[in-house]
């Protein structure tokens, strides 16, 4: 089966911070495969966790989803919303980006959910793990008890303050029942945390990491979602924890069929898991396609230089080669209209000073790239002097103390100071 | 650590600060001026008479020997007899603590109703104009003196508006539920809410402004953190993130400083109770120490260190209840 299950399209995420408009995600589009698992890969501040939580309506002042659209398919959900947002509705395809917040709200954690990098600081420390899966539960058990109309779904069965008021005198009025309980007691089993009746009631400071992100996990699980996000699921624990975590994640994939989005730095993770993969940079996705694709006949620089980063085994006397410089800060203003990786690529040319569109690479159908090696090949006599981005960029930083300055007042300057350390700027 | 070993240190603990406060409070009168014979006996006193006191009141004895004497008092619950009046200065305390008690606990009232939601209001509509107002009120609030406050409400509450009773409150929240039981009448609950609203305004503006502080700052710091993210993502109700989850983390350390602010309120209170003449510790304090009636005065004090010290005591086992990670350690 591979019909698409979300389709983001022109998505642009922004944060409107003191310095400037930060350009987290910039015009992504991604298509992902219902049952497939999609892997996001990127340094940090590449925009990878923005897209994760543009797509789960996570994103919070200062931040906006600024425009684009974020199409999810599901027939019932899509016949459900079909009266009262008919915007929104194309065929089985529905654009969140077009819902109001509380029906978007009533997506979580039953068709969408999400596990986060570090699960010790996303559970809360002064409630039990069993009664925070219950809620998880709960959230699921009252989705589906309720009418198909959106108004009545969001409005009527919403938990008021009223309700919560009410629950510290009143059992009745609890957000969570009994059976939840129990059910958060399955999942626990489920996921392999040993006497979960007594583990339920422990708090989470008393599990280790790597049960707490089991935990998670099956509180993700617990809405039984059609797409699951994982964020960084094994960042924070130690290796062989993180193979456990792995394989714990690829069973109840396989037993469910859920969709998994995977945002991950870690190459290795992606190789391990995942069907098709997107490698992110600077607020966009710079190459994609199958895992084969992008591991074994990547075009972009900057995805040669991620897998160049990795240790490897065989090759142990040959030297790691790190990409230099750094991720862009991705400030608007600071954003110039070229290739965002052109600073720091060895094969910059002048065809990379204006903003690359994606290129469908020959020999493979699903295989696209932003950048222009894919239609022409590296030529020494068409490249970017070394010098061409630490000049550019100390002349806007120089435009900020005289803004009548010209780079030619700035050359003799250059010359007095040939040492630049400033790295970043650096080829 | 358990819970019993926890609170058996806590108390040994507490015995030993009120130990300290005895000492310190002996210590005092000692080097403190003025015969107590004499001030006992007052003006016009025969030398033979002020003699006789002396020999029976133990002052003629070494000092040590005086300090043992009141030392074994004060352990049995025998804190003497007041100098002015010659009554117990046990009676004299409990008397009047109901007073304090109802106006330190109507003053929490106050702060935590009025300090709490707009905490609440304020982390959550950060930066817009009910933020705004919040934070101006309680500057205004932790920058307004007491006496200048319950003297202004007073006049503008109680004189002009005539909204508010002044003067001497005519009857206790004992006195006003006995009517309530045995007659079913209102009407004195109702002349005792009158009396206590202003005093309890007055007292509970400097902590509502601080409460209304400590719990914006707190849930803003609550509301960053990725469980909150995270409980969002599971698609749990905004009602149940912000209050079961949020506030109710936003809480521990308010629940600290309402304790202590409780044991300062019981004891503490003397500029509002004698400001409305309201007849609590406070003031009768304030009586003993324009009459330099010592055994009252060290009744009182010692009362209010055996106060703070009990609420120190209950207000950290409920911490523990509250925060699971501390009772772990």
């Amino acid at each position: 089966m591979t019909e698409d299950i979300l389709r983001v399209h022109d998505l642009s995420t922004r944060y409107f911070t003191q310095d400037g408009q930060v350009n987290a995600v910039s015009n992504l589009d991604l298509r992902i495969e219902r049952g497939e698992v999609f892997g996001i890969v990127g340094e940090s501040g590449s925009g990878k966790s923005v897209t994760a939580r543009s797509i789960m309506d996570l994103i919070e002042p200062p931040g906006e989803i600024t425009g684009g659209e974020i199409k999810y398919r599901n027939g019932e959900f899509a016949e459900t919303v079909a009266d009262e947002h008919p915007n929104a509705v194309n065929g089985e395809f529905v654009n969140l980006l077009e819902l109001p917040p509380n029906v978007r709200q009533s997506l979580r954690g039953t068709s969408f959910s999400m596990i986060f990098q570090d699960p010790e600081s996303s559970f809360n420390p002064t409630l039990t793990v069993g009664e925070q899966l219950a809620e998880a539960v709960e959230v699921q058990r009252r989705a589906s008890a309720r009418p198909r109309s959106t108004r009545a779904r969001t409005q009527s069965e919403e938990y008021s303050l009223g309700n919560f008021l009410l629950s510290t005198v009143l059992p009745s009025q609890k957000y969570i029942t009994e059976e939840s309980r129990e059910r958060a007691i399955e999942l626990l089993e489920l996921v392999g945390i040993p006497d979960p009746v007594e583990r339920a009631d422990e708090y989470p400071h008393e599990y280790s990491g790597g049960m707490l992100q089991r935990a998670m996990i099956a509180q993700a699980l617990a809405g039984e979602p059609d797409v699951l996000v994982a964020d960084e699921p094994t960042t924070a624990l130690d290796v062989t924890i993180q193979a456990q975590v792995l394989d714990l994640l690829d069973e109840l994939q396989e037993e469910t069929g859920m969709t998994i989005l995977l945002i991950t730095h870690n190459l290795g993770v992606i190789a391990r898991m995942c069907d098709r993969v997107g490698v992110m940079y600077a607020g966009e996705i710079v190459e994609r396609g199958s895992l084969e694709d992008v591991f074994d006949e990547q075009v972009h620089p900057y995805t040669q230089g991620l897998l160049g980063s990795v240790p490897d085994l065989e090759g142990a006397t040959r030297r790691l080669q790190p990409i230099p410089g750094n991720v862009p800060s991705l400030l608007d203003h600071e954003m110039d209209d070229r290739c965002y990786f052109a600073d720091r690529c060895p094969k910059a040319m002048e065809d990379c000073l204006e903003h690359p569109p994606e290129f469908e690479v020959p020999g493979s159908d699903d295989h696209e790239v932003r950048c222009v090696l894919a239609e022409m090949e590296y030529a020494e006599s068409r490249a970017v002097p070394d010098d061409h981005f630490s000049e550019t960029s100390r002349t806007a930083a120089d435009k900020h103390a005289d803004p009548d300055r010209t780079e030619d007042d700035v050359q003799p300057q250059r010359a007095e100071q040939p040492v630049d350390d400033s790295g970043g700027d650096r080829l | 650590m358990t819970m019993g070993k926890f609170l058996i240190r806590r108390l040994l603990q507490g015995i030993f600060v009120i130990w300290g406060v005895i000492t310190i409070m002996f210590g005092l009168r000692a080097v403190s001026p003025g015969d107590p014979a004499t001030l006992m006996l007052g003006e016009g006193a025969t030398q033979e008479l002020i003699e006789h006191v002396r020999e029976q009141e133990g002052l003629n004895e070494p000092i040590y020997v005086q300090y043992f004497d009141y030392l074994q008092g004060m352990v049995v619950g025998d804190f003497g007899y007041s100098w002015i009046s010659n009554r117990e200065v046990e009676a004299m305390v409990i008397e009047r603590i109901p007073a304090t008690v109802e106006l330190a606990v109507a003053a929490t009232v106050v702060a935590i109703v009025i300090a709490i939601p707009l905490g609440v209001i304020s982390a959550t509509r950060r930066n817009e104009s009910a933020d705004y107002g919040a934070t101006l009120f309680s500057l205004l609030g932790i920058s307004t003196p007491n006496f200048w406050l319950g003297l202004m409400l007073i006049l503008i509450l109680g004189v002009w508006a005539g909204i508010f009773p002044t003067g001497r409150r005519p009857v206790g929240f004992a006195e006003a539920v006995m009517t309530l039981v045995q007659h079913g009448s209102l009407y004195d609950l109702g002349i005792w809410l009158q009396y206590i609203t202003l005093p309890a305004l007055t007292l509970g503006t400097y902590f509502t402004a601080l409460i209304t502080r400590l719990t914006r700052s707190g849930m803003v710091d609550e509301l960053g953190k990725p469980y909150v993210t995270a409980s969002r993502a599971k698609g749990l109700p905004s009602v149940l993130v912000r209050y079961k989850h949020v506030l109710r983390n936003t809480m521990i350390p308010i629940i600290t400083v309402l304790g202590l602010q409780m044991g300062t309120l019981l004891g503490g209170a003397v500029i509002t109770e004698t400001v409305f003449n309201w007849p609590g510790l406070g003031l009768r304090l304030i009586d003993a120490l324009n009459a330099r009636d010592w055994p009252l005065m060290q009744g009182i004090v010692v009362f209010i260190a055996i106060a703070f010290v009990s609420i120190n005591i209950i207000v950290d086992s409920l911490y523990t209840y509250l925060n699971p990670q501390v009772r772990e350690e």
